[in-house]
């Protein structure tokens, strides 16, 4: 429970308010006082070797969770247990202070998070090495830049060893190596069988490392269960929103859902069918309805599909249902598809509309973004000459 | 009910104790930081240690000695180091800790370990600074040929009856300061005046009257006194006295750590 408004922060701001509140006995005070309740209700149980992912729209209440889980908050009603040595990789470089070098900071940091000297010592190579900071360990920190800083505060994150694991956002940190090499660590530590909490914005990375996950919205549990349900559930309930206050479209689109059995099989067709409908009249010419699959590990965008492109007219007036068939041609994990209300002549984006989440689990066995159907055959030494005489040609 | 609350009282003590003991390591480090901090990229670095109680002293010399001349049983220079140094120790603990939690508000806010820490390591730092400038007392009583008598083996206990009040104080204040950010300018002064109130540069026994009663209520007195007692006249300090303010600051340190500790789940939102 927090407190909205100003408070007194100061005796001099203090002692006139209390003369004012002992004059003034019937002012009501709620009007520059209010309670804000963050969380309601919020249970859970995480156990060793069980990942939970909470996610949710900003101001959920995520953030206080972990401050919750980290001790840094307590419960207004309710109480939080955590068994163990918790390893918060939240704020990685809070306890860095720019004027000491590197080398200091992390013997601070170190001692921040609960390791001992003696532990500190025995990893602190593995430690610089993981964080690619190399000979400047000894510079200070104020000569590092912003990436080298959380590079150094996640790599003594990553050798914390702790009990507990509790994980916000800061997965997103350093080049696309370090990403990968972060992520890699993550996992591993997520193989020994300690609980884990995770906070992130990257649906995908919770798909993946996470065995469940919570919904929390408002403050409240709004979905538990597997990561997909929850994700699926977040996705559906993004509102639509209009790019732009003064765009007026004719074109609604009111709902999107998978024509399929769940989950998708890699390679295999899946049917989509949008439900929209023409507000108004007529509808406008020049306004396109999209269809575009987005990988929710990387958020790229990987296909985008239109009805003008396709050469497809639609209906001018009424409600009507596309169904926009893709053959996902892609290798295993979740999957956004989005649809999206384009003007066809100006290239520009009008509104986004309802989204879905698809989950394509293995087919044929393959690596990477595309399904190219890659065939291999061993050449004879007879065809070999053959195909090297046709290269000199 | 008194059961009860002593239940409480013994659950809540066992466990800060053994929560500082855990995180000693952590207190060393904010310590070592503090101290690197605060001397790195000065010219004299360390020597700042003793450049003010001397600064202090030789002003003050001058003034009781030139402008009003002041009779002392020992010579006065001496006389005011060795009221200056521990007393400066007592000063500086106190500025640095009140404002040791609204300046590291980042970690406060952030990560959880016990926030005793940080008021406890302003304290440690201006131990390090009260034994570098004791060298500079040490100097002085060689040349005042003031006899080291074994007196000076009580010493160490005057010095942690001084720490156990200053922390009580120090916890009070950090807190105080995060609430409300004005205490430690009210602080500030305060403590120019509680130096005034103190034998630091003057014998206080010499006035009489009703100021006299108001002043013997103040703990530090016995203290300074303690000091000079055991270290310049090689006698140990007045048993009844001694024994009353080490009581004291073991209640105010005592009561400063357990209202700290009730207040500590409030810091990070308040802050």
């Amino acid at each position: 429970m927090f407190r909205r408004g100003e408070r007194h922060d100061t005796l001099r701001d203090l002692l006139p308010s209390l003369g004012r509140r002992l004059l003034q006995r019937q002012k009501d005070k709620a009007h520059c006082r209010e309670d804000f309740c963050a969380l309601k209700d919020v249970s859970f149980e995480v156990r060793p070797g069980e990942a939970l992912g909470i996610i949710g729209p900003n101001g959920a209440g995520k953030s206080t969770i972990l401050k919750l889980l980290t001790r840094i908050l307590k419960p207004t009603r309710g109480h939080c247990e955590v068994h163990g040595r918790v390893g918060a990789l939240i704020e990685l470089t809070a306890g860095f202070h720019p004027d000491l070098t590197g080398r200091e900071n992390v013997y601070l940091q170190g001692a921040i998070m609960g390791m001992k000297r003696t532990e500190i010592d025995r990893k602190f190579s593995e430690i610089v090495d993981f964080s690619g900071v190399g000979g400047f360990i000894d510079t200070q920190v104020k000569r590092y830049s912003s990436g080298m800083n959380a590079r150094l505060g996640f790599s003594m994150a990553a050798y914390l060893e702790p009990e507990v694991l509790v994980i916000d956002e800061i997965l997103a940190v350093g080049d696309l190596a370090f990403q990968q090499k972060a992520f890699d660590r993550i996992n591993e530590i997520g193989r020994r069988e300690i609980p884990i909490v995770v906070v992130s914005h990257q649906l995908g990375r919770i798909a993946s490392l996470c065995s469940h996950a919570i919904l929390l919205q408002g403050g409240a549990i709004q979905r538990f269960g597997s990561p997909s349900e929850c994700i699926a559930t977040y996705v559906e309930r993004q509102p639509s929103c209009v790019l732009s206050p003064s765009t007026v479209c004719s074109l609604l689109l009111r709902s999107i859902h998978a024509n399929a059995q769940d989950p998708v099989i890699s390679g295999e067709p899946v049917s989509f069918v949008v439900e929209c409908s023409v507000s108004g009249d007529s509808r406008n010419d020049s306004e396109e309805i999209t269809v575009r699959v987005r990988s929710m590990e990387t958020g790229q965008i990987l296909f985008a599909i239109g009805n003008y492109a396709l050469g497809m007219e639609l209906p001018r007036s009424g409600s009507f249902a596309l169904t926009v068939e893709l053959q996902m041609n892609v290798p295993p994990g979740l999957y956004l598809v989005e649809t999206l209300i384009q003007d066809r002549m100006r290239g520009q984006l009008l509104v986004t509309g309802p989204q879905t989440s698809v989950q394509v689990s293995k087919g044929r066995i393959f690596r990477g973004t595309v399904q190219m159907n890659g065939q291999m055959q061993v050449l004879g030494r007879e065809n070999y000459v053959t195909v090297h005489a046709n290269r000199l040609n | 009910m008194i059961k009860a609350k002593l239940d409480w009282l013994t659950q809540n003590v066992s466990a800060i104790v053994k929560e500082q003991f855990e995180f000693r390591e952590l207190l060393l480090q904010m310590t070592l930081r503090d101290l690197i901090l605060r001397y790195k990229q000065t010219v004299l670095g360390f020597g700042w240690a003793v450049c003010t109680p001397l600064l202090n002293m030789i002003v003050f010399s001058v003034i009781f000695t030139r402008v009003a001349p002041l009779h002392t049983d020992i010579p006065y220079p001496i006389y005011a180091y060795t009221g200056l140094l521990p007393w400066n120790f007592f000063a500086s603990s106190l500025k640095f800790s009140a404002i040791s939690l609204t300046r590291n508000a980042n970690l406060v806010t952030k990560v959880y370990f016990p926030r005793e820490i940080f008021p406890f390591a302003s304290i440690l730092v201006g131990l390090v600074d009260f034994a570098i400038a004791s060298t500079v007392l040490m100097a002085l009583m060689m040349y005042y040929r003031v006899a080291v008598t074994w007196t000076i083996l009580f010493l160490p206990v005057v010095i942690l009856v001084q720490m156990a009040f200053t922390a009580g104080v120090a916890l009070l204040l950090a807190m105080s300061n995060l609430f409300y950010r004005d205490v430690q300018y009210v602080s500030d002064v305060g403590i120019s005046i509680w130096m005034f109130a103190t034998s630091v540069v003057y014998p206080i026994e010499k006035i009489h009257g009703n100021l006299a009663a108001v002043l013997k209520l103040n703990p530090m007195n016995p203290i300074i006194d303690a000091y000079r007692a055991v270290l310049l006249r090689g006698e140990l300090p007045p048993a009844n006295t001694f024994i009353v303010v080490a009581m004291i600051s073991i209640v105010v340190f005592a009561a400063g750590s357990i209202v700290f500790h009730c207040a500590e789940f409030r810091f990070a939102e308040r802050i």
